[in-house]
């Protein structure tokens, strides 16, 4: 399995070395919208601060943002929906590995190259804006490493089991537009979470959306300590529960459906 | 000679966009979905600055209403790129890389006019109407009756915010034949638009430089809102249209010299 996973990502870089320049725009534009939400905030701001967070915060937590944004990504359901109303999926189907790999595999290149760009920008930006550096805290990086790891997980399946839709419904891509709208707000994209009203907290609180990207985002900057970080990974590890068996009920129920239409 | 038009270019549009209008009409549903994903956006959008002014009760100098105003203009402004822009211009990349251009130059029209302007998404039409009766609503909401010369230099400004809008899909577009690996470069224009949502006085001096003088998409909203809720006075509508002109010819010269680089793939 290594093995096979070694050769796909492998080919998924080397097809990635093709469209440098699109990887780029792509990048660009993952970081737009956290850029600019950083400008409003830092104009709201002003020498204040807001709910406690001054700049300097909003600075770290936007740049902090992009970096797990674009780590934890999943372009699944764009891909699934295309492959099932025109058919690609048989040919996958038919390889002797499941497509998911394949998909992983390209998650895991694009995500080897993109994010290593946004690390480098952030560091030398940091070496002429102090705002945005992170202070010194090799376990606190570690165990964000395994929050976004398992962000990623989430956000992955999520994506793929609503491209999965594709098999009883046209509109998948809509409903995963309908996604990224709701997680605008409650996975702290727009915000950090302690500046929505508290109702609309408390919502995203018994949501997974929190753990998409708030949690992940939080226990790099620091604004997550003691019993939230272990109630955040408490979370992780039961929303990626539910999302692995909402996957797998979507895959074998799509499939036996699939098989029924191209029979 | 840059800008004589002649006048069968207006035929082959007419009959162009005839022929696209019987195609969308069989798919009616599309409208329910497209009207929908509008109001979906508007309430996002609305929400958005709800968060936003729970904080603070000024953005840039602006209040609530005034950005709502702004983002009516957005909101327009985004239902001429999608009905006309994207499904047009929004092409050329892959047309660049795959040599389906060639086409294009074979007929005896302009390049850019039918490159533009072949292909019309109608339903998302609803956009521009939806996004003025939300400007029309938030002016009612700041108590403001426009005046005639206000309402004037408004459409002289959001005429040439469409325009300026053009130019950048121009000259994004044409950067499709220096970097011939590209297909997404409209991704490159969503990324930039996204900056018009909030009023230019928002961002930090670098940013509203860029915006104004480089790349001029204070132009697509903040100016037409000034114009109609008269932060701005009518004059500005005039500064608009000279902006939209230069923006427009300007344009038209990028897209020459990138028309020169193209040799043809499809041999």
């Amino acid at each position: 399995m290594i093995r096979r996973y070694v050769a796909l990502i492998r080919n998924a870089w080397l097809v990635d070395l093709q469209y440098r320049a699109s990887i780029v725009l792509w990048l660009l534009w993952g970081v737009t919208e956290p850029a600019v939400a950083l400008g409003i905030w830092w104009a709201i701001a002003g020498d204040g601060q807001v709910a406690g967070y001054a700049r300097a915060d909003f600075a770290r937590y936007f740049f902090a943002l992009m970096l797990v944004n674009q780590l934890t990504i999943a372009w699944d359901s764009w891909y699934l929906d295309g492959w099932i109303r025109e058919g690609e999926l048989n040919f996958r189907l038919a390889r002797p590995l499941h497509p998911a790999h394949e998909a992983v595999a390209e998650n895991i290149a694009y995500k080897a190259r993109t994010a290593g760009m946004i690390l480098v920008v952030w560091l030398v930006v940091s070496l002429v804006w102090p705002a945005v550096r992170l202070p010194l805290a090799p376990g606190r990086w570690a165990l964000t490493a395994a929050a976004v790891l398992l962000a990623a997980a989430m956000r992955f399946f999520i994506s793929f089991t609503t491209g999965l839709l594709a098999f009883w419904t046209t509109r998948a891509t809509a409903i995963m537009e309908l996604h990224a709208g709701v997680s605008l707000f409650l996975s702290g994209r727009l915000a950090p979470l302690a500046l929505l009203p508290p109702a609309v907290a408390g919502v995203a609180a018994l949501s997974w959306f929190p753990y998409m990207l708030a949690f992940p985002v939080e226990l790099l900057t620091g604004a997550a300590h003691g019993p939230a970080v272990v109630q955040g990974f408490a979370g992780q590890l039961v929303w990626l529960g539910v999302w692995i068996a909402a996957y797998h009920v979507t895959w074998t129920r799509g499939l036996r459906k699939f098989g029924a239409v191209g029979g | 000679m840059m800008f004589r038009v002649p006048r069968s270019a207006f035929r082959v549009l007419a009959a162009l966009w005839r022929l696209n209008l019987a195609e969308e009409l069989q798919y009616r549903a599309n409208f329910v979905a497209s009207v929908l994903g509008t109001v979906f956006w508007i309430v996002t959008a609305l929400l958005t600055l709800a968060v936003f002014f729970s904080h603070t009760t000024r953005l840039g100098g602006w209040d609530y209403w005034e950005v709502v105003v702004l983002l009516g203009v957005f909101n327009a402004l985004t239902g001429v790129i999608e009905a006309v822009l994207r499904p047009g211009i929004g092409r050329l990349a892959g047309e660049v890389r795959s040599g389906g251009l060639d086409l294009v130059l074979a007929k005896p029209v302009d390049p850019q006019g039918f490159v533009s302007f072949r292909r019309l998404d109608i339903w998302r039409l609803t956009d521009v109407v939806l996004g003025l009766a939300l400007a029309g609503y938030a002016l009612h909401r700041l108590g403001r009756t426009p005046s005639l010369a206000q309402l004037a230099a408004f459409a002289l400004a959001l005429a040439s915010a469409a325009v300026v809008v053009y130019a950048l899909w121009v000259v994004l577009m044409s950067l499709a034949f220096w970097f011939v690996s590209v297909e997404n470069l409209s991704v490159l224009f969503d990324a930039v638009y996204e900056g018009a949502r909030y009023p230019v006085s928002a961002y930090p001096d670098a940013l509203r430089f860029l915006f104004v003088y480089l790349i001029p998409i204070a132009w697509t909203t903040t100016i037409p809102a000034s114009a109609l809720t008269g932060r701005l006075g009518p004059e500005i509508g005039v500064v608009a249209a000279l902006v939209a002109g230069v923006a427009f010819a300007l344009a038209r010269l990028v897209w020459r010299a990138a028309l020169k680089r193209y040799t043809g793939a499809s041999g």
